[in-house]
């Protein structure tokens, strides 16, 4: 049972892992706590589901189509609104209740385009595999491998690409950044489009796991991910990673009954919470971040 | 149309707008003096609702010792936020205290035998009694209807709701104007510039958390008053955000700017309803609830673009940029 | 006799790095010291562990014979001791007035009740409050700006708005985290003649941080040197210029 627990915990993390990522370029390139984001992953499983089901072109393309729109919109969302907010020096606060005010109408946008019924990707629901002790469907497995190979590719991004070193350091430092004369612009687009695929992913691989989804669902899952964020040290994007697995495995584990019964399933969400706000009260920069004379 | 001229809808809305009014009361001082971005505001509202209906119906008391009791109880579990939280440094704050006011609707929705669980208050007793508590307030209510011979039910608790939100607006906008608002507001400009003259940030942060979360549990109070059965999907984050949008829509840092904000947003969010025009006619009504919706959060992002002062705000006293 | 505040063997890093390395210094009563020496000395560092906003690793500070070190800032302020800030630090939108009334102790009108219960009290102190705080910008000069917002100041007039707030506080001990920076060399004299009026007119004991020696000659009883986070040299200002060890630390630093 552990290892089933450990399993599901995996599958979950990396869907946390793939969008907590996006969150926190967002935020360390952008400064802007991306409220909408959950929205926008909702967007990803909505135009996907589209594509797959009532278009009949399957989950790749369907995949990609949601990737692409995402991505669009929100290099479309930086010329509208944030661009203008950074022109005017908007402070944290502003961005923060300028991405509650697209949250709620990228929300609704959802609702009038697709409906409030719950939907679901043409997948086969008895399709089983089984490792030992333990049994993953199909979406299951389809969502580790798709996010493994995702986490892959973006961290050798990150990592050895002139333009994922780019990013890091516009994250690590801004100021700094600009001095050595870095093109921020192009740091900037390049962050949207990332994060917009990253979202439409995310929600895409959530759908597929949640078997149904409704457009509340991108919400729901918005904030264990800023709690994976947080947990990681906000800025950090491996940090994220980690945020977001941990928080994952842990949330699914904490059900186990060895643990003096297990927490009751309904709390799981609570228990992501709980762990944020403990991890802190002892740590107030999160796991990775940098200590601040605070 | 006649219900747009219809008392009963426009009393009802100005019942919303007086509940909101000392919602936002409290994130003023929040935010607006101390400069505390508390995104869980509408947890102490939950808390002031469900302690009163829990103490009625649940442990029999009057449900006039059960009122202050329940605000005392958001007031104390303000201060719980702060002291777990206020370390923290303002971005983490604001996204923890979204965490914690999603925990308390969680515990709200998952502790049947408290609560009533997800279908509300309803389910605390038999329908008769469990709503004791609101049984009370309308008794209260009709002998304030009698008293000053009103016609309806609804101007009564409009009445009562504003006079409510009237007394704490003055009584918010008085407290900025002492010591210990100058001592806010210089908490909120420059943190250690104040404790290098001797305040004790920490303890002023606790205070204003206490002051504003024993608003929301009033708010609280007046909204189990005025819809009897209560859930925990009433009190979601999207009514923190409501009530952000009333205090920028007014103007931060001025307490009589809420009641403004309050009563223009709810003239907006109702009046939407109305519009007969194109292209609204282009949604049927279950269509136009998520219109009504998306208009707030446009009006918020144009705020925040064109009019960030809001209504009553100077420019000079900007907080938001 | 002891010493007004009394620095001894502070230890404090940064990620390894050992910004101040036991640093030790005394401030009699009723002078004006200066700590000086070249940047990453660990000036900054000290004075911030002297008035509470960094935790030293080691080492204690004293003040008036009682041990401050592990106390909050707001403590030590209440305490009497008092620092401004490098950047000056005015709440730019509150008025000049109201930076400086903020700053004075004893105020009832602090505790919310207070301007309920025992409102009289509570009012007659803000009047007296306000009397004060007018008479200190009189001082500084700033008088005609009580009523406008603290944004409104320039650069130097905020630094005199600094002054005037921390003797509003009645401090015993007063630090000047690098008043001259970034100060128009008109503004200077006026400035050092404040810093002198602290300890005549006021009783008020100084300690301040600069890095440039020269401008402190005139004003200092004592100068203190810090090179490499350690105190290097102390004494009075001209057995300090001309000791060896001193050139040496500021040798490449100055033009």
């Amino acid at each position: 049972m552990f290892v089933q627990l450990l399993a599901n915990g995996l599958v979950t993390g990396a869907v946390y892992a793939i969008a907590a990522v996006g969150v926190s370029l967002v935020y360390g390139i952008l400064r802007i706590v991306h409220f909408a984001y959950g929205d926008l992953m909702t967007l990803g499983a909505f135009v996907a589901v589209t594509f797959d089901t009532t278009l009949g072109l399957g989950m790749v393309v369907a995949t990609f189509a949601a990737m692409v729109a995402a991505a669009a919109l929100s290099v479309g969302l930086d010329f509208a609104l944030w661009r203008p907010l950074r022109a005017r020096r908007a402070n944290f606060m502003s961005l923060f209740l300028a991405s509650i005010g697209l949250a709620l109408v990228l929300r609704q946008a959802i609702f009038l385009a697709w409906g409030p019924q719950p939907r679901a990707f043409d997948v086969d629901p008895f399709e089983v595999y089984t490792l030992g002790s333990v049994r993953l469907s199909g979406a299951q497995v389809i969502a580790i491998v798709v996010a493994v190979v995702a986490i892959v590719l973006v961290g050798l991004l990150l990592s050895f690409t002139t333009l994922g070193r780019t990013m890091r350091a516009v994250a690590d430092d801004r100021a700094l950044a600009a001095v050595a004369g870095i093109d921020t612009g192009r740091v900037v687009l390049a962050t949207w489009v990332l994060s917009g695929a990253l979202a439409a992913l995310a929600g895409v691989l959530a759908g597929l796991v949640q078997s149904t989804f409704d457009p509340n669902f991108g919400f729901t899952l918005l904030l264990p991910v800023f709690a994976a964020v947080v947990l990681g040290g906000i800025g950090n994007a491996y940090g994220a990673l980690a945020g977001g697995f941990l928080l994952g495995i842990v949330t699914e584990l904490s059900t186990w009954e060895g643990f003096g019964g297990g927490v009751d399933p309904v709390y799981k969400p609570v228990v992501a919470f709980a762990v944020l706000i403990v991890v802190l009260l002892a740590r107030p920069q999160g796991l990775l971040g940098r200590a601040r004379l605070v | 149309m006649s219900v747009l001229t219809s008392g009963e809808f426009w009393a009802f809305v100005g019942v919303v707008a007086g509940v909101y009014t000392i919602l936002t009361l409290g994130l003023q001082i929040e935010f607006g003096y101390a400069g505390l971005l508390n995104f869980g505001h509408v947890a102490f509202m939950a808390v002031g609702s469900y302690t009163m209906a829990i103490l009625v119906v649940k442990s029999g008391w009057s449900m006039w010792l059960a009122a202050p009791v329940a605000v005392l109880a958001s007031s104390v579990a303000g201060v719980l936020l702060g002291l777990a939280t206020l370390r923290l440094r303002a971005d983490y704050f604001a996204i923890v205290t979204i965490a914690l006011s999603e925990i308390v609707r969680y515990v709200a929705t998952n502790e049947d035998r408290l609560t009533g669980g997800s279908q509300g208050t309803i389910n605390l007793a038999g329908a008769e009694e469990a709503s004791d508590y609101n049984g009370q307030w309308q008794r209260f209510q009709d002998w304030f209807q009698e008293a000053l011979h009103l016609g309806s039910k609804d101007v009564a608790m409009l009445l009562l709701v504003w006079a409510a939100a009237l007394v704490l607006t003055a009584l918010v906008a008085l407290s900025a104007r002492t010591p210990w608002g100058r001592v806010l507001r210089a908490i909120r400009e420059d943190e250690d510039a104040a404790r290098s003259l001797g305040k004790n940030v920490f303890a002023y942060k606790l205070q204003a958390l206490a002051f504003g979360s024993a608003l929301a549990g009033i708010a609280g109070l007046f909204y189990a008053w005025q819809f009897a059965f209560f859930s925990p999907a009433d009190f979601a984050p999207l009514l923190t955000f409501f009530a952000w949008m009333i205090l920028i829509l007014g103007g931060v840092g001025r307490a009589w700017a809420v009641p403004v904000g309050a009563l223009v947003f709810g003239v907006i969010f109702a009046g939407t309803r109305f519009f007969e025009f194109a292209p609204f006619t282009w949604f049927d009504s279950a269509e136009r609830a998520y219109l009504r919706l998306m208009v707030i959060g446009l009006v918020l992002i144009g705020l925040i673009l064109f009019r960030p002062q809001g209504l009553l705000g100077r420019r000079e006293e900007l907080v938001l940029e | 006799m002891s010493a007004l505040l009394e620095v001894h063997d502070v230890v404090r890093s940064f990620g390894g790095v050992r910004a101040v390395d036991g640093a030790s210094l005394d401030v009699e009563a009723g002078s004006i010291t200066s700590l000086i020496g070249p940047n990453g000395a660990g000036k900054s560092t000290l004075f911030n562990i002297v008035s509470g906003f960094l935790r030293a690793e080691a080492g204690t500070v004293t003040f008036e014979g009682r041990r401050i070190d592990r106390l909050p800032p707001h403590r030590i302020a209440q305490a009497g001791l008092v620092r401004t800030f490098q950047t000056a630090r005015a709440l730019a939108r509150m008025t000049v007035l109201d930076n400086v009334v903020l700053a004075a102790p004893r105020q009832p009108g602090e505790r919310l009740l207070r301007n309920v219960v025992g409102a009289g009290a509570t009012r007659r102190r803000e009047r007296e409050v306000r009397l004060r705080a007018q008479e200190l910008l009189a001082l500084v000069r700033l008088d005609g700006h009580a009523d406008e917002l603290a944004a409104t100041l320039s650069g130097g007039q905020r630094k005199l708005l600094d002054f005037a707030r921390a003797l509003m506080t009645e401090p015993r001990l007063v630090l000047l985290d690098e008043p001259m920076a970034g100060v128009s060399p008109v503004l200077r004299g006026e400035l050092l003649e404040h810093v002198v009026s602290l300890r005549e007119h006021h009783g008020v004991t100084v300690l301040l941080v600069e890095h440039d020696l020269e401008v402190v000659m005139g004003v200092s009883d004592r100068v203190v040197v810090m090179s490499d986070g350690a105190v290097i040299a102390a004494g009075p200002p001209d057995g300090v210029r001309s000791d060896a060890r001193v050139v040496d630390a500021y040798l490449g630093v100055e033009a």
